[in-house]
C-alpha cells in the first residue's frame, strides 16, 4: 500500500496488552489531503491506533510516523502536527467557548494576538461563531462536536485525527459535520475518521481501512474494499414484463443454487439476487434466461455497500478468534 | 405511600450495602471503638468503685461515634441525588407511580440503615465499657445512641439538601461537609471570640453556640465544663438542640421534598448573556455597577501567565475574578472581626488563647476548602475526559502542575492574609510576641502547603473527584484532627515522648505550641515540626511530580 506523497506512515504496528493483542502487524499508508475513513467493530483496534498515532499510546513494537515525524521519538513534534479530536469531549464548568479555544491556543503557545485571530476563523470555518460565547457544557452533543473539530484546528495541524465525529449525532447534524469534514479535506488537510455511522463514511472518504481483530483486513478506495471483502455479490435482472417472473425466479434459483437468496418484484419487474457464483456461472444463466425466450431488459452487478465489507471482515475476526479459541482448548 | 418506601429503601438498603467500601468503613469504626476500649482498660487489678473509668470508656466511644456520624454520614445522601440525576435514574423514579414523599423517605430510611449498623458496629466496645460499671443502660447508653441517630439523621438531611441543590458530586460533598462544619463548629466561635456579658447579643452569642450537637453531647457526658461557661450552666442543651433539630428536620425534608422534582433535571444554564453586545447604556451601567463584569468578554490569557492557572480560576465555581474580588472582601471583614476578636479576647482572656483559636479558626478553614479546591485537580480531568486533551498538546507535566498548584496556592494565601492583622493586634498588645507570631505564620505556611499537596497527591492517584475528594479530606482530618486524639490521651495512656513524636507531625500543633497555647507549653515542637512539614512536603510534591510524568506519558 505505498503511496507517493504518504503523510502517515504505519509499519507492522503492534500492541500488546498482556496477553491481549489490540493490534496486529498493522501497516498502512495515507497520502496528504486524502479522507481516509478506519472503521471496524468495537474492540477492533481503531481507538488503539489513534491513541498511538497522537502519541498517548506506546506500540509494543513497529513504528508510526507522521510527517515524517516518529510517533514515540519525536511526540513534541508529532503534537504540533497533529488536531485530535477523542470520542469524548473533555469539557470543564464554567468556560465559555471562546474560553475554552482560549486556553488551548494558549497551550499550543499561541501568542495572544494570534490566537484571537485563529478563534474567530475556527469559529467561522465550523459555523459556530454564534455560540461562541456559551457554556461549554450547557451545549448539545452537535454543538460540542463542532467545538471540538475548532478545538483540533487551532494550531493549524496537517493531519486531524477524528475518533466518532459522528456519534449520537442527529440527521442534519451528521449532514453538517459531513460538509466540515469535506471542507477540511478541501483545505489541503489529511483527515482519519473513525465512524460506526458507514454510509456517512461512504460519502466523504476517498479511502478506507477496515480493521477486525486488531488487523487491518481490507483498505483501499471504497469499491476496492468492498470487492475484496465482500463473498457475495449483488445480481439484479430486469424483465422487461412482469408475465411469469415467479417461473423465471424459480429458473435463476436452480441455476444459481439453494444457498443463493433470490428476490423476486413483480411490481419493479426485477429478480434480486445475493449470490457466490462467478462470472463463468452468470454468464451461463443470462445465456439461459435469454435461450429460453425470456425477456430480459437488465442483467447487472450491483455495487457492494461498505456495510456489508464491515460485516464480513467483523464475521472473519470472529471466525478467526473462535479458531484460535478451539486450537487452545483442543490443546 | 408505605409500599413506595419500602420499594426506595429496599433498594437503596441493598445497593449500599453490596459496595466493599460500607463494609470497610463498619469495620474500621468497630476496630477503632475497640482499639479505645483495649487503651481504657484496666492494667491493674484494683476495682473501680466508682465506675469512673466505665464513663471514660463511654466518652470515648461516644465521641468516636460522633466522628465517624460527621466523617462518614455526609458523603451518602449529598452523592447520591446527585448521582441519580447524573444517571438519569431519578427521571425514572419521578416517572413511576411513586409519590415524592415516598422517594424522600424510603432514601431517609435507607441512610437510616445505614446510620444503625454504623452505630451498632460500637456495641462490642459499648458492651465492653458497661462491664467495666458506673453506666445505666436506659440513662446513658440508650439515650447517647437516640442522640446520635438524631444527629445523623439530621446529617442525612442536609447531605439531601444538598443534593438538590449541586449538580457534580465534588461540589455536593464540598457542600455537605462544609454545612456539617458549618452546623458544628461555627456557632462556637462569637461566644468564644466574644466572651462574657450579660446583653442580649452576647445571650444571643451563647445561645446560637446550642444549634451545634456538641453541647448537647457535651451535657450528656456530664462534660460540661469543656463547653464553656454562661448558658450550659443555666439552660437545657439537649432540649434546645431537640427543638432546634425538630424545627430543621421538618423544614429540611418540607423543602427536599418540593424540590425533588423534574426541574432537578431541566436546569437550563446561562444562554451566554455577554455585555459586549448589549446596548450602549447597559454596557456603560454595568461599568459603573461591577468593578470587574463577569459578563465581559474575555481578552484571552496574557501572555507569560501559565494558561492552566487561568482555566483553573475559570472553572471554579468561585474562580472569576468578580468572585475572587469578593472573597478578598469577605476576608477583609472576616480580618476586621478577628481584629476586634483579638483585642476584646486579649483583654479578658489572654493572648494566648485568642491567638489559639484564631489558629483552629483558620486552620480549619484550610482543612475545609484544600480538599474542594486541588482533590479534583487530576482526577476531575481523567474523570471528565479532559486529561487526554491535556495530554495532546504540548505543555510538560512541569507546566501543568505548576499551573494547577499555582492557582490553589494564590486562593489559600488569599485567605491567610486576612487573617494577619489580627496577629497584629496580639503584637501590638503583646510585643514580646513577634517571634511567637512569625513562628505561627510560618506553621501555618506549612499547614497549607502540606494539605494543598496532600489533596493533590490524593487526586493523582485517584480516577474520580468524590473519592479523592472523600480521601483528601480523610487525610487531612487524620493529620490535623487525628494526631491531637493522642494529645487529648496525654496523660494516660500515651507518655510525653509519644506525645510530642505524634504532634510534631502536625503544623497546627506545632503553631499552638509557639503561641504558648494551654496544654502545649509542655513540648518543645519547633524546628522540628517545621523540618517534618518541609520534608513530607518535598517528598509528596517528588510524588506528585512522578504521578503526572506517569499520567503525561503513552501507555
Amino acid at each position: 500500500m505505498a503511496t507517493e506523497n504518504p503523510v502517515v506512515e504505519i509499519q507492522n504496528l503492534s500492541k500488546h496488552y498482556g496477553e491481549f493483542v489490540a493490534l496486529d502487524n498493522l501497516s498502512l499508508t495515507l497520502d496528504r489531503g486524502s479522507i481516509l475513513g478506519f472503521i471496524g467493530p468495537n474492540g477492533a483496534g481503531k481507538t488503539t491506533t489513534i491513541r498511538i498515532l497522537v502519541g498517548l499510546s506506546r506500540p509494543t513494537s513497529g513504528s508510526a510516523m507522521i510527517g515524517g515525524a516518529d510517533c514515540v521519538r519525536d511526540i513534541a513534534k508529532v503534537r504540533r502536527l497533529v488536531g485530535y479530536m477523542p470520542d469524548k469531549f473533555g469539557s470543564y464548568d464554567n468556560m465559555r467557548v471562546r474560553e475554552y479555544l482560549d486556553f488551548f491556543g494558549a497551550a499550543f503557545g499561541i501568542s495572544r494576538k494570534v490566537r484571537q485571530k485563529r478563534i474567530a476563523e475556527v469559529l467561522e470555518l465550523t459555523n459556530a461563531v454564534w455560540m461562541q460565547d456559551r457554556y461549554v457544557e450547557s451545549l448539545s452533543h452537535g454543538m460540542q462536536q463542532r467545538v471540538g473539530i475548532a478545538r483540533t484546528l487551532l494550531h493549524e495541524p496537517e493531519v486531524l485525527i477524528l475518533d466518532e465525529p459522528a456519534n449520537g449525532l442527529d440527521p442534519e447534524a451528521r449532514i453538517e459535520m459531513r460538509e466540515i469534514l469535506l471542507r477540511l479535506a478541501g483545505e489541503g488537510r489529511t483527515l482519519i475518521v473513525t465512524s460506526h455511522i458507514l454510509p456517512e463514511l461512504s460519502r466523504i472518504c476517498d479511502q478506507v481501512a477496515i480493521v477486525a481483530g486488531g488487523k487491518l483486513r481490507a483498505m483501499g478506495s471504497l469499491d476496492d474494499v468492498t470487492r475484496t471483502l465482500s463473498q457475495r455479490r449483488t445480481i439484479e435482472i430486469q424483465l422487461l414484463s412482469a408475465e411469469g417472473i415467479d417461473a423465471v425466479g424459480e429458473h435463476v434459483r436452480t441455476a444459481l443454487g439453494a444457498d443463493s437468496d433470490i428476490t423476486v418484484s413483480a411490481a419493479e419487474t426485477t429478480i434480486r439476487c445475493r449470490t457466490a457464483a462467478d462470472d463463468q456461472q452468470l454468464g451461463g444463466l443470462l445465456r439461459t434466461l435469454v435461450t429460453d425466450g425470456v425477456a430480459v431488459g437488465q442483467f447487472r452487478e450491483v455495487a457492494g455497500d461498505l456495510e456489508e465489507a464491515f460485516v464480513s471482515a467483523a464475521r472473519e475476526a470472529e471466525a478467526e478468534r473462535m479458531g484460535t479459541a478451539t486450537q487452545e482448548v483442543s490443546q | 405511600m408505605i409500599h413506595g418506601i419500602t420499594v426506595i429503601l429496599g433498594r437503596e438498603l441493598l445497593a449500599m450495602l453490596r459496595s466493599a467500601r460500607v463494609l470497610a468503613i463498619l469495620m474500621g469504626v468497630a476496630v477503632a471503638a475497640a482499639l479505645l476500649v483495649l487503651l481504657k482498660w484496666p492494667s491493674t487489678s484494683i476495682t473501680d468503685l466508682d465506675g469512673a473509668r466505665g464513663r471514660d470508656v463511654f466518652r470515648w466511644i461516644t465521641w468516636a461515634m460522633f466522628t465517624a456520624a460527621i466523617l462518614v454520614v455526609p458523603v451518602f445522601p449529598s452523592t447520591l441525588l446527585v448521582r441519580e440525576v447524573r444517571r438519569r435514574t431519578l427521571e425514572l423514579l419521578l416517572n413511576s407511580p411513586l409519590s415524592r414523599s415516598s422517594i424522600y423517605f424510603g432514601k431517609v430510611l435507607a441512610m437510616l440503615g445505614f446510620v444503625v449498623l454504623l452505630l451498632a458496629s460500637t456495641l462490642p466496645a459499648m458492651a465492653s465499657g458497661y462491664l467495666m460499671g458506673g453506666l445505666s443502660i436506659t440513662e446513658d447508653i440508650i439515650r447517647m445512641y437516640l442522640m446520635m441517630m438524631l444527629i445523623c439523621v439530621h446529617l442525612i438531611v442536609i447531605g439531601l439538601l444538598v443534593g438538590t441543590w449541586t449538580r457534580s458530586t465534588e461540589s455536593a460533598l464540598r457542600w455537605s461537609y462544609g454545612v456539617t462544619f458549618a452546623l458544628m463548629v461555627l456557632p462556637w466561635f462569637p461566644d468564644a471570640l466574644f466572651p462574657g456579658g450579660d446583653s442580649p447579643l452576647a445571650r444571643g452569642m451563647q445561645m446560637l453556640k446550642l444549634i451545634s450537637p456538641i453541647p448537647a453531647v457535651l451535657q450528656m457526658l456530664n462534660q460540661n465544663s469543656l463547653s464553656g461557661t454562661g448558658l450550659m450552666e443555666t439552660r437545657d442543651a439537649v432540649m434546645t438542640y431537640l427543638n432546634f433539630s425538630a424545627v430543621f428536620l421538618t423544614v429540611g425534608s418540607f423543602v427536599c421534598i418540593r424540590r425533588l422534582s423534574h426541574s432537578l433535571l431541566d436546569q437550563s444554564r446561562s444562554q451566554g448573556y455577554i455585555t459586549d453586545d448589549q446596548d450602549g447604556w447597559v454596557q456603560a451601567s454595568r461599568r459603573i455597577l461591577y468593578l470587574v463584569d463577569p459578563q465581559k468578554r474575555s481578552k484571552g490569557i496574557p501572555p507569560l501567565i501559565n494558561p492552566v492557572m487561568v482555566k483553573e480560576f475559570q472553572c471554579r465555581q468561585f474562580g472569576r475574578m468578580h468572585w475572587l474580588l469578593r472573597l478578598v472582601a469577605g476576608c477583609a471583614v472576616l480580618s476586621l472581626l478577628l481584629t476586634l476578636a483579638s483585642a476584646r479576647g486579649t483583654e479578658s482572656r489572654g493572648v494566648e488563647y485568642t491567638g489559639a483559636l484564631i489558629i483552629v479558626l483558620q486552620v480549619s478553614l484550610i482543612v475545609l476548602l484544600t480538599p474542594g479546591l486541588a482533590a479534583g485537580m487530576i482526577a476531575g480531568e481523567i474523570e471528565g475526559g479532559s486529561w487526554n486533551l491535556l495530554r495532546a498538546t504540548p505543555m510538560g507535566p512541569g507546566r501543568i502542575l505548576f499551573g494547577k498548584l499555582t492557582s490553589v496556592l494564590i486562593t489559600l494565601a488569599l485567605l491567610l492574609c486576612a487573617t494577619l492583622p489580627g496577629y497584629a493586634v496580639i503584637m501590638f498588645i503583646k510585643p514580646i510576641l513577634k517571634p511567637q507570631v512569625e513562628q505561627v505564620l510560618f506553621c501555618l505556611l506549612a499547614s497549607a502547603i502540606l494539605s494543598m499537596l496532600i489533596s493533590a497527591v490524593t487526586s493523582s492517584f485517584c480516577r474520580a473527584t468524590a473519592i479523592a475528594t472523600t480521601a483528601a479530606y480523610g487525610i487531612l482530618i487524620t493529620v490535623f484532627g487525628g494526631t491531637l486524639l493522642v494529645w487529648v490521651n496525654r496523660d494516660a495512656p500515651f507518655g510525653r515522648d509519644l506525645v510530642e513524636n505524634v504532634l510534631r507531625l502536625n503544623p497546627m500543633a506545632a503553631a499552638l505550641n509557639a503561641i504558648q497555647a494551654e496544654g502545649f507549653t509542655d513540648y518543645n515542637l519547633l524546628p522540628s515540626a517545621w523540618w517534618i512539614a518541609g520534608v513530607s512536603s518535598l517528598l509528596l510534591m517528588v510524588v506528585l511530580f512522578a504521578q503526572t510524568l506517569r499520567l503525561t506519558r503513552p501507555d
